[in-house]
């Protein structure tokens, strides 16, 4: 967890953030909202509600048309190109389709962001070996992605969204491509990421999962953003502000 | 577990497009550059063999083409004697028949008989550079002890050699210059092609916090490497090419050029094949940057 983050009490703070795609219309608008150190949420809504771009402006892939963001405190339209690029590191995701590189073995794949980070291979062999025992894929190290079932893929693109230990980490319908054993598998994975320290934000169709695992929803309906707390006692300083924020509307 | 590219330069036109390239422009830009040097070394050697030296003519024939007779003879006596006593000039003496010869070779062959030719007495005068005499004093002086006589400091026939000689070196620069274009505006074209093609993996491992500096570094780093054995390879073919060069030219015509290059010249021309990796670089280096600009 960088400096920053020790400072502000937000991973990610929203203010009035709207966007839109090159002169279309805002397929977000208006959205407030922070997420606290160490939290866990699902993001739902139905397809098209935004939950894609929502999650690529917290991964600073796109930029707001409305609005401020402000990611491990600082405000990340006064950033530096090289500042951004900081912050992307301590930012894990896991895309919906992916995205692993077919010329890599799945060893390399999740070796990625610690070589974009300078790590000595020494410690980058011992840390993708125990990673990929983690995800279950340790006797597929060698193999390439188009060898590898769905399930496999997706597990290897969560490996490599966590092998920096981010201290947030966005995932766009991970459980998209596999049963749902598999997908309380995954569940439990992150939440042992969670509970290690990071924020954890999931993107999910999944009702199943959402009832299993009762963690407060950020849920996009008609482009704006609503927060529907845990169902249940939820004791966690996340809940209490999003308690907090719904009375205050 | 060897460590693998993140970038799948494999697909890249660079790969193969780039070392060809390379390889033709410097064996080009290796044998343009010979020859600017070896015409630029010559111009220096004439200026100053011409600068050193003057000729004076006696005719042997008069205006109405009869033979002078002893005339010629009074005439090479009384020159020799005024340029024997004029300060600044060192030493004066008529070119014999064999001379003649030797001089006329060029033109005339080995064979032929210069004595049955209408050529003038030639006096080879020559000149103390660090005290030159004053050229039109001399002129004045030989016109009025010897009307006949003609004095020939060369410098027309220098201008004009200068002046092509010059010309032809500029020409070369400009064919340098185009040559280094083409390079810088082809390494710009496979570039984009191949940032085009890996946009995915670069928008990926941006997203992963890959900075500027990083992207850019592997794609300059791998254009320097295919553009340096390409041009080490245009070099290495351009060096036999130049050395045959040299050969013919000293055996055709060792009294206008000087088909030789010293040590310092040829690590000149070594430079080429540096500075067309560096200029590979340097342009995928700044074409890069640009197209990193699009992403956050």
């Amino acid at each position: 967890m960088t400096e920053q983050s020790k400072l502000s009490p937000f991973i990610a703070e929203f203010n009035g953030v709207s966007m839109r795609y090159s002169g279309g219309p805002e397929v977000l608008k208006d959205i407030h909202f922070a997420l606290t150190p160490g939290s866990f949420h699902f993001m739902t809504g139905e397809s098209g509600a935004g939950k894609t771009s929502l999650l690529s402006l917290l991964y600073l892939h796109h930029e707001p048309t409305r609005g401020r963001i402000r990611l491990f405190g600082q405000a990340v339209d006064t950033l530096s190109r090289s500042a951004k690029a900081q912050i992307r590191r301590q930012i894990g995701v896991v895309f919906q389709d992916f995205r692993l590189l077919e010329h890599l073995n799945a060893f390399d794949n999740v070796a990625l962001p610690l070589r974009l980070c300078g790590e000595k291979e020494s410690d980058i062999r011992k840390n993708v070996s125990e990673m990929l025992t983690w995800v279950g894929l340790e006797k597929q190290m060698k193999a390439y992605p188009n060898a590898l079932s769905g399930g496999e893929q997706q597990r290897i693109a969560i490996a490599r969204a966590v092998i920096h230990k981010p201290a947030l980490l966005l995932a766009d319908e991970p459980t998209g491509n596999v049963d749902d054993a598999m997908a309380k598998r995954l569940l439990y994975l992150f939440l042992e990421l969670n509970k290690l320290g990071t924020t954890v934000v999931v993107a999910t169709h999944n009702e199943g999962l959402i009832k299993s695992f009762n963690f407060p929803q950020l849920h996009l309906a008609n482009n704006h953003l609503k927060i529907i707390p845990p169902a249940e006692k939820y004791s966690d300083m996340t809940a209490k502000l999003f308690k907090k924020e719904a009375k205050n509307g | 577990m060897a460590k693998k590219s993140e970038f799948l330069f494999s697909k890249s036109s660079t790969r193969f497009f780039l070392p060809w390239m390379c390889a033709l422009m410097v064996f080009i830009a290796t044998l343009i550059s010979a020859g600017g040097i070896v015409i630029s070394n010559s111009l220096a050697n004439w200026q100053r063999g011409v600068s050193a030296s003057l000729t004076v003519q006696i005719p042997t024939y008069d205006k109405q083409g009869l033979p002078r007779g002893d005339a010629v003879t009074q005439d090479v006596e009384q020159t020799l004697t005024l340029l024997r006593t004029t300060p600044g000039i060192i030493g004066a003496s008529p070119l014999n028949n064999a001379e003649m010869a030797e001089l006329m070779s060029p033109w005339l062959g080995t064979d032929a008989s210069i004595t049955e030719l209408p050529l003038p007495k030639l006096i080879d005068v020559t000149v103390d550079t660090s005290n030159k005499p004053d050229l039109e004093q001399l002129k004045a002086n030989l016109n009025a002890a010897v009307p006949e006589a003609i004095l020939d400091s060369h410098r027309i026939w220098l201008d004009d050699l200068i002046n092509l000689s010059g010309g032809l070196l500029d020409l070369i620069a400009f064919v340098l210059l185009m040559l280094l274009a083409t390079v810088a505006i082809t390494v710009i074209y496979t570039t984009k092609s191949s940032l085009s093609i890996q946009r995915s993996i670069i928008s990926l491992v941006h997203m992963m916090g890959a900075k500027d500096l990083y992207i850019t570094l592997k794609y300059s780093v791998y254009s320097f490497k295919y553009a340096f054995w390409g041009s080490v390879t245009g070099f290495t073919l351009a060096i036999p090419v130049m050395l045959g060069l040299v050969v013919f030219l000293k055996s055709v015509s060792t009294f206008m050029l000087q088909a030789s290059l010293s040590h310092t010249e040829w690590l000149a021309l070594l430079s080429i094949p540096f500075g067309m990796a560096a200029l590979a670089f340097c342009t995928t280096f700044y074409t890069v940057q640009r197209y990193l600009k699009k992403f956050l």
